[in-house]
């Protein structure tokens, strides 16, 4: 095993994979990095004259409000998950382990089936004639217009990233010996005292990074936006692919995409530190 | 509370209050594992232990009385109080876990003060009383440190101190020594004895431990497999079990299965199943019933030529021979083929013993303690 | 029950679970639907959309032509690419290895959307046309450190002392890693395939740019026809996906612990 320092062995098992990433993703990250300094051209999509436009560009109006509004839907969607996630996760990780199996993959198929079958199956649910109207005309309601509209749009991604939420939040709390609840319950704390004194502080790393989690993806939609939201719901995610697909403003694109890739590693680095923190504090040696 | 205990212990067991009682108390995991019917009564200031091997249902009756098992039938009541229906926050009883489950995000100090903090006590008084118990468990400078930094017996007394401070009407303890080193063990077990009874807490003790149950408690119930065999004194439970189990867990026993041959006032005589004819204290049993007879293997004696008359001699063959410094232990056959377990002091007589060599040995009969079958 | 809890916990149990498993049934429901429309419960049953799906050669394509031959494709190439990557960073003691499992890992933090219109960029520059290629090419990517998860989890269960004591008994440090370790990464090696398969078989993000003209995946061509109001035939080929999904799924949990997978 520690054979590497006579022969490099280790860069024959890792050296296929490595190659591999700097040639699919390292260098196409450097591709758009350099389209996104070209200049737009309706005619020739991008010729190779350096400016600073495409950023520029991105605090006009539009694009502040194109920022906002999908930073609003991510922050709600994660705030939603959060506050749902936790009794699931809290539920699964105190179950006994035949019902953990279970629900484990009563989170994990949803979650690895298509994420257009399953926004189908919403816009299914919530459509005009959907389910949720079928119901509510029944009982001779008014029926409910909520397609295309942000809410549904939230509906949408809170449903589809949940099992994001629940996961780590889940093997945060299992790793909470069940005897410190029972410590606490026994010094006089009710289940909700309980819970904010004990789980929370020591589950939160869990919580950080089903956030982030959350956050991230919710703020990269493409499929639930475009599907729930229709075209007056405009995302980050649904201009990027109309830029590069629909307009070919590739330029524009590229410096669309750089800053959203930016923001999310720098909100993953952040929560890394968060965890690490969370971690020695739990750990003090 | 503290004057309370201190005056009761003085007092004859009958006429002290009765603290807590369990009766009839039954948990049914499935139809086929049922712990119990368990019952006993603990007295004010008594300490109080529940000795067993693991799954006998010690750790469910305490488990039980915190409020974290609901039991299937009986009732637990505590100076008077129903606990059975109370929700475990609510029970006033304190519980020292086995792996003493201190809160790590939280220092020393907040440890202890978790349970008032949740009465809202006012923050003078929380720092106060939190103070004293640091100072009852002798560790007033580590109110800052975090419980990962701390030694198991530290965490062990901080445990302690939390229930404490809460000023339970009972503490219970979960085989709370368990997860120290043996030294420490013995040290810890010396220190919780004398806080017990410098506070007079009523207290119930769950281990398997049967050193630990004997040095510690004031009376021990033996369970086993649900139920509970004997409860009695130390001393009781290990000179006189009244069944063969309570007598094989408690030390190492001879047990020996007997016919009575010929019974007087003053005794009797019965024949082992391997031939040995033993004189054994009265019986009540008919002549020819069958009973089983506990010798402790420390109460055979070793022989010397010169003395007489002495009854229950057995010249034996050593089989195997294992010295421990402050006693010999010794396998042997009896002349009639019975295989006996013998612990003499190590000394002058011992030293000339050897393996496949013959030795004489005695048993007095008030040594000898017919069990009941 | 060692502490009361609060009659809220099932509750929301129940509103999360409820939230997931809706959609999938729905859309079950509704390729089993007699009438042309999404209707839910379904107006009659019938399998007119199963047949639908089997008759129309849009679907027929996307599924066996593309979706699956891709999927099976970049199983096979993430477990070759993942297997050996792991091996290595779990066997090997370099300089450099923690960065070089971040770096492993990174797929996993770049938005998949983001990640999507960078491979097309890309390969727009390089003039590569799409093809079954270009997609396989970018589902190794996503695909490979589910693969690399799976075996390091796999490889760190397994003592090492196991190897040892095979060269101890005569084996070269090739011939112990192949008859003890190997066979002992049998399950973790399965569960990465099955799981890079269903990240290639279900991907979206990456496929709306990457597919073209003969070489539109499931999901896109689903996608598509969503967009164009279409019928139960996508609620059909949808119910497929699930069940597949599902059944491979049942499978990974059956020898392997799905939660070192997520």
């Amino acid at each position: 095993m520690q054979r590497s320092i006579d022969r490099p062995l280790w860069a024959l098992f890792v050296g296929p994979y490595g190659v591999y990433l700097v040639i699919l993703l390292v260098v196409p990250l450097v591709n758009i990095a350099v389209y996104s300094v070209y200049t737009y051209s309706p005619t020739k999509i991008a010729v190779p004259d350096l400016t600073a436009a495409n950023y520029a560009r991105l605090w006009d109006a539009y694009y502040i409000q194109l920022f906002l509004r999908t930073t609003k839907l991510a922050l709600v969607t994660t705030v939603i998950c959060a506050v749902l996630g936790y009794p699931v996760a809290y539920t699964l990780a105190r179950a006994r382990p035949a019902l953990m199996s279970l629900g484990l993959f009563l989170l994990v198929v949803p979650l690895m089936v298509s994420t257009v079958i399953r926004v189908f199956g919403w816009v299914v649910i919530l459509g005009r004639n959907g389910l949720v109207n079928e119901v509510l005309d029944l009982l001779g309601l008014e029926p409910f217009r909520v397609m295309y509209t942000e809410t549904a749009v939230v509906i949408g991604l809170v449903n589809i990233f949940m099992p994001f939420m629940v996961l780590p939040m889940m093997s945060a709390i299992e790793r909470i010996p069940p005897s410190f609840e029972e410590a606490a319950t026994n010094l006089g704390a009710n289940w909700f005292q309980m819970f904010a004194r004990v789980i929370l502080p020591l589950s939160y790393p869990g919580l950080v990074s089903g956030s982030l989690l959350v956050y991230s993806v919710s703020l990269s939609a493409f499929v639930t936006p475009v599907l729930m939201g229709g075209a007056r719901i405009r995302v980050i995610g649904s201009q990027i692919f109309d830029e590069v697909l629909v307009s070919f403003n590739w330029p524009g694109a590229s410096s669309l995409a750089l800053v959203v890739i930016a923001a999310t590693t720098m909100l993953v680095l952040v929560a890394l530190r968060a965890t690490r923190a969370a971690a020695r504090l739990e750990s003090r040696q | 509370m503290l004057s309370r205990g201190a005056a009761s212990r003085e007092l004859p067991a009958i006429v002290r209050m009765v603290e807590l009682e369990v009766a009839g108390l039954v948990k049914q995991y499935s139809p086929q594992v049922t712990i119990g019917p368990i019952s006993f009564e603990v007295t004010e200031g008594e300490f109080f232990s529940l000795l067993g091997p693991s799954g006998c249902g010690k750790t469910t009756t305490l488990r039980c009385i915190a409020g974290f098992e609901r039991p299937s039938e009986g009732r637990i009541t505590l100076s008077g109080r129903r606990l059975d229906d109370m929700p475990p926050h609510r029970r006033d009883v304190g519980l020292v876990f086995q792996n003493y489950a201190l809160f790590p995000h939280l220092t020393v100090f907040e440890n202890i003060a978790f349970g008032l903090r949740l009465r809202r006590i006012g923050r003078k008084e929380v720092e106060e009383r939190v103070g004293r118990m640091l100072e009852l468990v002798g560790l007033p400078n580590l109110a800052g440190r975090y419980p990962p930094q701390l030694s198991g017996g530290q965490q062990q007394r901080i445990a302690i101190a939390r229930s404490l401070v809460l000023e339970p009407r009972l503490l219970l303890f979960d085989e709370p020594l368990s997860n120290l080193d043996f030294k420490l063990r013995v040290q810890m077990r010396f220190e919780l004895r004398e806080l017990q009874r410098r506070l007079g807490k009523t207290s119930i003790y769950v281990t398997h431990d049967q050193t630990e149950a004997l040095a510690l408690s004031d009376r021990i119930a033996v369970l086993s497999q649900g139920r509970i065999e004997q409860i009695g004194r130390p001393s009781e439970i290990y000179e006189t079990p009244e069944t063969a189990f309570v007598a094989d867990f408690i030390g190492s026993s001879n047990i020996l299965d007997a016919t009575v041959q010929s019974k007087s006032g003053v005794g009797a005589s019965v024949r082992t199943g391997s031939g040995l004819e033993l004189t054994v204290p009265p019986v009540v049993e008919e002549i020819g019933s069958r009973l089983l007879i506990l010798v402790r293997p420390e109460r055979i004696r070793l022989v010397d030529g010169r003395e007489e008359a002495v009854s229950n001699r057995i010249t034996a063959e050593i089989d195997d021979l294992t010295y421990l410094g402050e006693d010999v232990q010794l396998r042997v056959t009896t002349a009639p083929a019975a295989k006996l377990l013998v612990a003499l002091k190590s000394g002058k007589g011992t030293r000339e013993l050897r393996r496949g060599g013959s030795i004489d040995l005695a048993i007095d009969p008030e040594d000898i303690h017919v069990l009941r079958k | 029950m060692s502490v009361r809890r609060p009659a809220v916990l099932p509750l929301a149990v129940i509103l999360v679970y409820a939230g997931l498993l809706a959609p999938l049934v729905v859309v079950i429901g509704v390729s089993f639907n007699a009438a042309t429309g999404f209707d839910f419960p379904p107006r009659g049953l019938s399998l007119r959309w199963y047949s639908n799906f089997f008759t129309k050669t849009s679907f027929v394509d996307a599924f066996f032509r593309v979706s699956l031959l891709i999927g099976i494709l970049a199983a096979l190439g993430a477990t070759l690419l993942g297997a050996f990557a792991a091996i290595g960073l779990v066997r090997f003691r370099f300089v450099g290895r923690d960065s070089l499992e971040a770096f492993f890992l990174m797929p996993l933090l770049v938005p998949h959307i983001l990640l999507g219109a960078a491979l097309y960029l890309y390969y727009a520059r390089l003039g590569m046309k799409s093809s079954l290629l270009t997609i396989v090419l970018a589902h190794l990517v996503i695909a490979t450190p589910y693969v690399i998860r799976s075996v390091t989890a796999g490889l760190v269960g397994i003592d090492p002392r196991l190897e040892e004591a095979a060269m101890s008994l005569g084996a070269s440090h090739a011939q112990a890693f192949r008859k003890v370790t190997l066979p002992l990464l049998r399950s973790s090696l399965l569960s990465g395939a099955i799981f890079s398969f269903i990240i290639s078989f279900s991907d979206i993000n990456l496929s709306l740019f990457l597919s073209g003209p003969g070489m539109t995946t499931l999901p896109v061509h689903i996608f598509s026809e969503i967009q164009w109001g279409g019928d139960p035939t996508i609620a059909a080929a949808s119910a497929l996906q699930i069940v597949i999904v599902g059944l491979l799924i049942l499978i990974v949990q059956r020898f392997f612990r799905l939660r070192l997978m997520i």
